[in-house]
């Protein structure tokens, strides 16, 4: 799983769960895999992203050094920061580790890269 | 397009996964038609619903490298690695995770949305009777791969009730169906929730009448 999907998961479908984001990420085994900078995907990409999962997304991964806790205005312009944000968001594979729900404490295992987000059916 | 090499699946992987059948390609080709407004569409975040043995999926995230983050959902546990390994063989990026529709994602974020459901017409008791036997999961799996229940529409509309909360607001989907599911039917009930959709193609094959629905927003 990469940093990129983690930004767009939530645990919102448990039953009596408001908000379910960001999950708490674990990083257990990761793996890094080189790909194609595209620059202007990023740039693309930043509005649909939380830049605080992005963030805690990297603290995790032991980046924080690279990433910005605040988003900055000028992110198009800033070319190392958009090189970054690629290897954070699309070069870094989580293996294993987990997920946990903020605020149930559900906690979804990422298996060989798989996150089981599958849910009980007395759990929605 | 290039159609994913598949001959890493045996028929070991299909006894629990869904085969790439007409149905299947039928949405590649489809897909493959409608290039020209994927293109356009600039699609940001790609999800395949039920990827099974991930052709599909593999295909358009080669096809949209570096520029989709290309992502598939099954609940089935053999199909989220089938998929993954159909992936690496292609040398595509993709993500596969396990989880049922789109129910671990964030609301209205989706550009671009593929959908085979299972669309064969069973009894609703067919598939109540599949969650309470004692058979081993991985049979229920495929089973669960193409019974849709009442009018072969049972999981189809409950991601159609949804669709309003996945789509982005530029969103699309292409959704697979069988004359029996009443396309024109779900046409007119998308109206209602202010979706356009249209019979983006069709194809017969002996036994089945396929069509694809291409669906987006009303424009206001």
């Amino acid at each position: 799983m990469k940093l990129s999907t983690y930004n767009f998961l939530t645990s919102m479908a448990i039953k009596g769960v408001k908000v379910g984001y960001p999950l708490k990420l674990t990083i257990n085994k990761k793996d890094v895999i080189e790909s194609e900078f595209n620059p202007v995907f990023i740039e693309r990409l930043l509005p649909k992203l939380d830049w605080s999962a992005v963030y805690s997304a990297a603290q995790v991964a032991e980046l924080a050094d690279d990433i910005p806790a605040a988003q900055p205005d000028n992110v198009a312009e800033d070319e190392q920061l958009l090189q970054r944000l690629h290897h954070l968001l699309f070069e870094i594979d989580v293996l294993e580790g987990q997920l946990e729900c903020p605020e149930t404490g559900r906690v979804f295992p990422i298996t060989d890269g798989i996150p089981n987000m599958l849910l009980n059916e007395d759990e929605v | 397009m290039e159609t994913p090499h598949t001959e890493h699946l045996s028929s070991a992987d299909y006894e629990h996964v869904y085969e790439p059948a007409e149905d299947s390609f039928l949405l590649l080709d489809a897909l493959e038609a409608d290039l020209e407004f994927l293109d356009t569409l600039q699609p940001r975040l790609c999800l395949e619903i039920g990827s099974g043995s991930g052709v599909i999926i593999t295909a358009l995230a080669k096809r949209l490298a570096n520029t989709t983050h290309c992502l598939a959902t099954d609940i089935n546990p053999k199909a989220c690695e089938a998929t993954k390994r159909t992936a690496i063989r292609n040398g595509a990026r993709l993500d596969s995770l396990r989880c049922n529709l789109t129910d671990a994602l964030r609301r209205r974020c989706i550009d671009l949305l593929l959908f085979n459901p299972p669309y064969v017409v069973t009894s609703d008791e067919e598939l109540q009777t599949q969650q309470l036997t004692e058979k081993p999961a991985t049979e229920r799996n495929l089973v669960f791969s193409w019974a849709g229940g009442t009018d072969g529409r049972r999981v189809t509309d409950i991601l159609l009730e949804q669709l309003d909360d996945i789509l982005s607001p530029s969103g699309v989907l292409y959704l697979l169906l069988l004359h029996e599911n009443k396309p024109d039917e779900i046409i007119e009930q998308l109206k209602r929730q202010r979706f356009e959709a249209v019979k983006y193609m069709e194809r017969r094959i002996p036994g089945e009448h396929l069509y694809i629905l291409k669906v987006k927003r009303v424009a206001n």
